[in-house]
């Protein structure tokens, strides 16, 4: 009995002339259900399907007819292989298996399917049914439609070239089979060799380059136990997922390979195929290789492995580590639940190359995507990452980063160990990182590319990565999607309005207001419902800071012009920004405020060793343009209402007293006169004049980080002492007001401080939890809550809002996509001057407050 | 949104007639969300008055408008200020007088005059005293007009106006339906085509000898398709437009040498038109020979739907090519514009703060690396030919240089990279002061260009 796979996917001819027994062997295979019917293409049924006739006899015909009819046996022919091909196409980029069932007699025909396999990267099998002369012409005279002795005379002798040849054709596999093999032949199926199932979860391992030691360390980390057979084994059963490149430049590459021969050799692990992989696989196949790049290191190993256990055992060991780097593979699809959701490479793939195999395909996970080379004969990288769209993760190593690197769902976990960076495990499907420092620069090169992207650190953020959409990896809420709509408008923002993208590290996130309206009538925030919503989240103590009346503004203050030239690569003594990243003041005022501020605070970066601070503050009065929206709206509109309704009693209280029956016409009117006069008084609160630096107040209520530190880890009384120590170092900066609530008696002190500071008009405090990141059960709570008072919500929700009929519709708010935002942003946020702190490139952190603003451009009700 | 008519003299209580309305009962009316109110506060043989006034609903106000999610939209005049809304709504209450159908008995009253106060408002306009004034006077008004109180302005912008004369009801009331809308600021999105009909009706027998009819006419209909329909319209033969004949001529004069200079290069098969706008360049560089793409790059998403229009019209036209606009901007790296033939930075740099410019140009050089690379920007020292002195030429523009500091500053971005430079003046030339525009061309060394 004879047995042969077929290959998972791709294309498999049968060739033999007529009669030969292909249908049959097919229809067979069909009911035993070793084939899918649907993976049956055959030529009869295609001319069928465009030309609705199977066969064309022309034999034994005048040749006037017969050449009609063989012209025309020729055209359905053309046609019906063109729509197959077209079919097959389709099946070979969906990565489907395809069975042609043909003569395929003609060289052109076979290498017509073995160009086609060569474009969608699928092999291409042939089988071929070798049946005698004589048994064809038995066979064709029992048919349905003979062929004719003729024909099956000459396809024969097609046939005796086409055996001949056929092995020299560039088929990945030719099974030449005879009757007796037909008969009885079985068909199995590869399985696709490039699907991994998840199991208990894999740990991506980037590229370890010998680092044997960070390696062992790493794998600790990760839970690894060495049992009684030397294995590393998890106790939940995870497996490791190597990238490539576990060898080379190091100084353990001999160790390295031999644990990962030892555990793939188990299935406890897997290795991809690599750049240095294949080139120290070549080698030591015996080919002759220019050892470079860190290769040199291997090979030393190898002598000095040789001088210690002799020729033999080095030997051993180099057939063994070239089978391994050999069977490696380009890529593994890792599977979940049936779903293939990740993808493992070295340097890159494309898309389409996805669950494939080629030379094309290797070489382009090995080298990733290059542009020729540059002046200095290094190859040109070009971004792939860029072009990947579907939502598979595709994780890789080969380009070392700083930082893990999540870019349009391609994860990058080359932290370079080697050259002195990181070791990373990226746990899947838990999508954690686990790293491991490197114990020094073992590569010691002059090009370090760590040092390299240092370099470029400021260089502009590619475009292409974001204009289209695109996901910032926090560490706060995992991914956050950002659309194309509001990138454009983000985009047109930083290009026209904005401080230069270097010095806006930060962006503050938008602040939800109370998630329910008050429970009591008459009120439309309060905060109850702030407190209510901490406590449910099981936050007991509570700070609640005073709102001051003005705007937000970032303060990003340097030590001196070198610091700042250094860290945003121009001279400068800071900039202070709001909300939007636009610039606070005007140009000469700043210069000014920045130049006191940087005398008055020298003491400070002196005692706390910091190139920098960075203040996320209030700074009153509101700005220029707030100040415009005053004159020109809240002014205006408080105007006309007082001036119609104070008309309108006049005209009223005329009628009442000439015994008009307009009492209730004449009250009305005048609680709205109140109203209205509330509304006067409101916007009042906010103008005041400044001369200079006279009358500007900054009030800085969070400290958000020093030169190699942020605080986002301090809870905000620590932030409302240093608040305290800048107030008391600069007469710019102000105090906040505020208290802290942990029990009935300070929550209602709270609630009463809040009624008189409100009932004067002022705005309203803030209440935050204790801590600065706060998580119930895993999920994230709001940072902050807002809560208005009665008077100042007249400038928001409207001179009449707290008429019953009004505040009974205006409660119907729903602040649900306000929260959303809010934590979006402030994810981002933290994750902007994370990234800044850890000195990664401007793209990196760039790509956060891009994310901000685009979120800002959202559709929201601007009144919550 | 209110109107007091005051109506004095003998015979002053046939008003009640005219206008239909008992003095003795309230009118109240729910009209679309709005309720308008009248009442007589005073009624008497010798004087009447009649309060109207139209409360809405201020939460309706306000929804399904454009503007939803700008803050200042929930914070607006609509609620107070007498306007289209306010005639609108009390037209209905006052139609036997705006029409002029009393009871048959009082027919004779309709065309008589009264000597008559109307106050009304608060109007929220653009106009100032003397045109509110220049509105009414030729009607036979004296107006007053009085502001509210401000707290935090010199002046307020609210205005009540009173007028006073002699005149009927109706023509009062039509006098006020025209002119309440004609003064508001009020934004129209969208015109009723009934408004023509209505200022048809109530224009007859004023409006025609009215010496302010263009202006009337203008702002009651906004759009001139609607103007035109109006049985009032005249068609304007003195516009006087106001051009700037030098400075028209230099964007085209500058077009025109950058089309120059690109038409005799040697390579030119792809553009970059960086900091497109709405896509002037772009467009007439699509009509020259030998172009086989054209990159209008701008990050202002409006100024690009504008360039798209621009574009479409000349699609089809003989020769040309489209541009592709792409969303993009100088602070960004993008891959798409590198190893072009050519870059235009056409009036782009003096918009940018100087220290960004050396980083923008090493992207341009070092990484875009064009073949050739053409910057125009303000020659500085010809402003004095335009007797400017300290101000620039756009009130955008963050420098404008003297041919001096230019060349320095392009000497200084190009010198670490391979290209070498030359310049050219755009404009009429000044023997001191040299041209208008310059223009500096970086040229890639090695490349065979020019």
């Amino acid at each position: 009995m004879t047995k042969i796979y077929l290959p998972y996917a791709g294309i498999v001819l049968l060739v033999g002339p007529s009669n030969s027994g292909k249908t049959t062997l097919l229809n067979r295979l069909v009911n035993e259900k070793s084939i899918l019917s649907s993976e049956v293409i055959s030529s009869d049924q295609f001319r069928v399907l465009v030309s609705d006739v199977e066969f064309i006899n022309w034999n034994q015909r005048p040749k006037d007819e017969s050449d009609v009819l063989y012209d025309e046996y020729f055209r359905v022919s053309n046609e019906a292989f063109d729509t197959m091909d077209f079919l097959i196409g389709k099946r070979c980029r969906l990565n489907k298996l395809t069975i042609i069932d043909a003569t395929h007699l003609k060289e052109d025909d076979r290498e017509r399917y073995i160009r086609m396999g060569k474009k969608y990267h699928v092999p291409v099998v042939s089988i071929v049914f070798n049946i005698p002369e004589k048994e064809l012409l038995t066979r064709d005279e029992h048919r349905d439609y003979p062929r004719g002795k003729n024909r099956i005379k000459q396809q024969y002798q097609q046939f005796k070239r086409t055996i001949r040849f056929i092995k020299k054709e560039g088929f990945h596999r030719t099974y030449i089979l005879n009757e007796e093999e037909l008969k009885n032949l079985e068909m199995g199926r590869q399985q696709d060799s490039l699907l991994v199932n998840l199991g208990n979860g894999i740990d991506f391992i980037g590229d370890i380059h010998g680092c044997f030691e960070e390696f062992m360390e790493l794998l600790e980390k990760l839970g690894y136990k060495e049992n009684i057979e030397g294995y590393y084994v998890h106790p939940e059963g995870r497996k490791i997922l190597s990238l490539g490149d576990v060898m080379s430049r190091g100084p353990r590459s001999l160790e390295t390979l031999q644990f990962f021969k030892k555990h793939v050799g188990m299935g406890h692990a897997y290795m991809i195929d690599s750049n240095h992989g294949w080139k120290i696989a070549r080698w030591l196949d015996g080919r002759s290789v220019n050892l470079a790049h860190g290769d040199e290191k291997l090979a030393a190993e190898f002598e000095e492995y040789e001088n210690l256990y002799g020729h033999e055992a080095s030997n051993q060991l180099k057939n063994e580590f070239k089978e391994l780097l050999l069977a490696a593979k380009s890529h593994l699809i890792i599977e979940k639940n049936g779903v293939k959701v990740a993808v493992a490479t070295h340097a890159g793939i494309r898309d389409h190359y996805i669950g494939k195999q080629s030379q094309r395909i290797s070489d382009f996970c090995r080298y990733g995507d290059s542009d020729g080379l540059d002046e200095h004969g290094k190859p040109i990288r070009k971004d792939w990452t860029i072009e990947h769209q579907s939502s598979q993760l595709i994780i890789w190593g080969h380009d070392p980063k700083p930082q893990p690197l999540l870019v349009n769902n391609t994860l990058n976990i080359d932290q370079g160990v080697v050259f002195g960076g990181r070791l990373t495990a990226y746990r899947f499907p838990e999508k954690q990182f686990v790293s491991v420092e490197a114990k020094r620069d073992y590569a010691n090169v002059p090009d370090n590319p760590l040092r390299e992207w240092e370099r470029k650190r400021l260089a502009p953020p590619n475009l292409g990565k974001f204009i289209n959409g695109f996901s910032v990896l926090t560490e706060q809420i995992g991914e956050v999607a950002i659309y194309k709509e509001g990138i454009k408008s983000a985009l047109d923002d930083f290009s026209h309005y904005t401080l230069p993208l270097e010095e806006i590290i930060y962006l503050p996130p938008t602040m939800s207001p109370t998630p329910k309206p008050s429970s009591l009538e008459g009120y439309m925030e309060h905060p109850m419902e702030a407190f209510e919503y901490y406590q449910a989240n099981g936050v007991d103590t509570m700070v609640v800071e005073k709102k001051h009346m003005g705007s937000r503004g970032i303060l990003f203050l340097f030590k001196n012009k070198e610091a700042a030239k250094e860290l945003i690569g121009r001279e400068s003594l800071g900039a202070i920004y709001t909300r939007t990243g636009r610039a606070f003041f005007q140009k000469e005022l700043e210069t000014q405020i920045l130049e006191v501020l940087n005398k008055d605070l020298a003491g400070y970066f002196e005692k706390y060793n910091t190139d920098f601070v960075l203040l996320d503050a209030e700074i009153l009065p509101w700005n220029l343009k707030a100040k415009e929206l005053i004159m020109n709206q809240y002014a205006h509109v408080g105007e006309m209402a007082l001036i119609d309704r104070n008309k309108l009693r006049a005209g009223l209280q005329k009628a009442y007293e000439n015994g008009q029956n307009v009492g209730d016409w004449l009250r009305e009117t005048e609680e709205k006169i109140d109203n209205a006069v509330v509304f006067n008084e409101v916007y009042q609160k906010y103008c005041w004049e400044t001369e200079g630096l006279e009358g500007i107040q900054i009030a800085p209520f969070h400290t958000l980080a020093h030169s190699t530190e942020t605080f986002f880890n301090k809870a905000h009384t620590w932030h409302m002492e240093k608040n305290k120590e800048f107030s008391e170092l600069s007469s710019l900066f102000m105090e906040t007001e505020y208290r802290v609530v942990t029990d009935d008696d300070s929550k209602k002190a709270a609630i009463q401080w809040w009624e008189e500071m409100t009932e004067n008009g002022h705005e309203g405090f803030v209440v935050k939890p204790e801590s600065f990141v706060v998580r119930n059960k895993g999920k994230l709570l709001q940072p902050a809550i807002k809560v208005r008072g009665r008077k100042y919500l007249h400038i928001i929700y409207g001179i009449d809002y707290l008429e019953p009929e009004n505040l009974s519709r205006l409660k119907k708010r729903n602040a649900s996509k306000k929260q959303r935002n809010a934590l979006k942003e402030f994810s981002l946020g933290i994750e902007a001057v994370n990234r800044f702190i850890k000195r990664e490139s401007l793209e990196r952190y760039h790509e956060c407050v891009l994310g901000v603003l685009a979120l800002e451009a959202e559709p929201i009700d601007p009144r919550l | 949104m209110q109107l007091l008519l005051t109506v004095m003299g003998t015979n002053a209580e046939v008003v009640s007639h005219l206008l239909a309305k008992n003095p003795n009962n309230l009118y109240e009316r729910g009209e679309k969300g709005l309720t308008v109110r009248l009442v007589y506060p005073k009624f008497s043989s010798e004087e009447v008055q009649v309060l109207i006034y139209v409360k809405p609903d201020p939460i309706e106000l306000v929804k399904n408008s454009p503007d939803l999610y700008d803050i200042t939209h929930y914070i607006n005049d609509r609620e107070f200020a007498a306007s289209s809304i306010f005639v609108s709504s009390i037209r209905k209450a006052l139609g036997t007088a705006l029409n002029g159908k009393p009871k048959e008995e009082f027919n004779a009253w309709v065309g008589h005059l009264f000597e008559m106060e109307l106050s009304f408002g608060p109007i929220a306009t653009d106009l100032r005293d003397q045109e509110i004034e220049a509105l009414f006077m030729p009607i036979g008004y004296q107006v007053e007009i009085e502001r509210s109180q401000s707290f935090i302005r010199e002046k307020s912008s609210a205005r009540f106006v009173k007028l006073k004369g002699n005149q009927t009801v109706q023509m009062a009331l039509r006098h006020v339906s025209i002119l309440i809308p004609v003064m508001d600021n009020y934004k129209h999105y969208f015109i009723d085509e009934r408004e023509i009909e209505k200022l048809d009706r109530y224009g007859e027998g004023w409006l025609e000898s009215h010496p302010l009819k263009a202006m009337i006419l203008k702002r009651s209909l906004r759009f001139q398709n609607m103007i035109s329909q109006s049985k009032f319209y005249e068609k304007e033969t003195n516009s006087v437009k106001i051009d700037e004949p030098s400075k028209i001529r230099l964007n085209d004069l500058r077009y025109e040498a950058i089309i120059n200079y690109v038409k005799a290069l040697a390579k030119k098969e792809s553009i970059v038109d960086l900091g497109a706008g709405e896509g002037k360049l772009s467009v007439q560089l699509g009509f020259l020979d030998g172009i086989k793409e054209i990159i209008s790059v701008e990050p202002s998403n409006k100024a690009r739907l504008r360039a798209l229009d621009r574009f479409e019209l000349a699609k089809g036209k003989h020769g040309f090519l489209e541009p592709i606009s792409v969303t993009g901007s100088l602070f960004y790296f993008d891959d798409r514009l590198r190893n072009k033939d050519v870059m235009i930075l056409c009036e782009v740099i003096e918009h940018i703060n100087e220290p960004r410019l050396p980083k923008i140009f090493e992207t341009i050089l070092k990484d875009y690396r064009p073949g050739v690379l053409i910057v125009t920007t303000p020659n500085q020292e010809y402003n004095a030919v335009y007797e400017m002195k300290e101000e620039m030429r756009h009130a955008d523009h963050r420098f404008e240089w003297t041919r001096k500091e230019f060349k320095r500053n392009c000497e200084n971005w190009s010198s670490p990279f391979p290209y070498q430079l030359s310049y050219q003046g755009i404009g009429e030339e000044h023997p001191i002061y040299g041209h208008p525009t310059q223009m500096a061309i970086f040229t890639r060394k090695g490349d065979s260009h020019s």
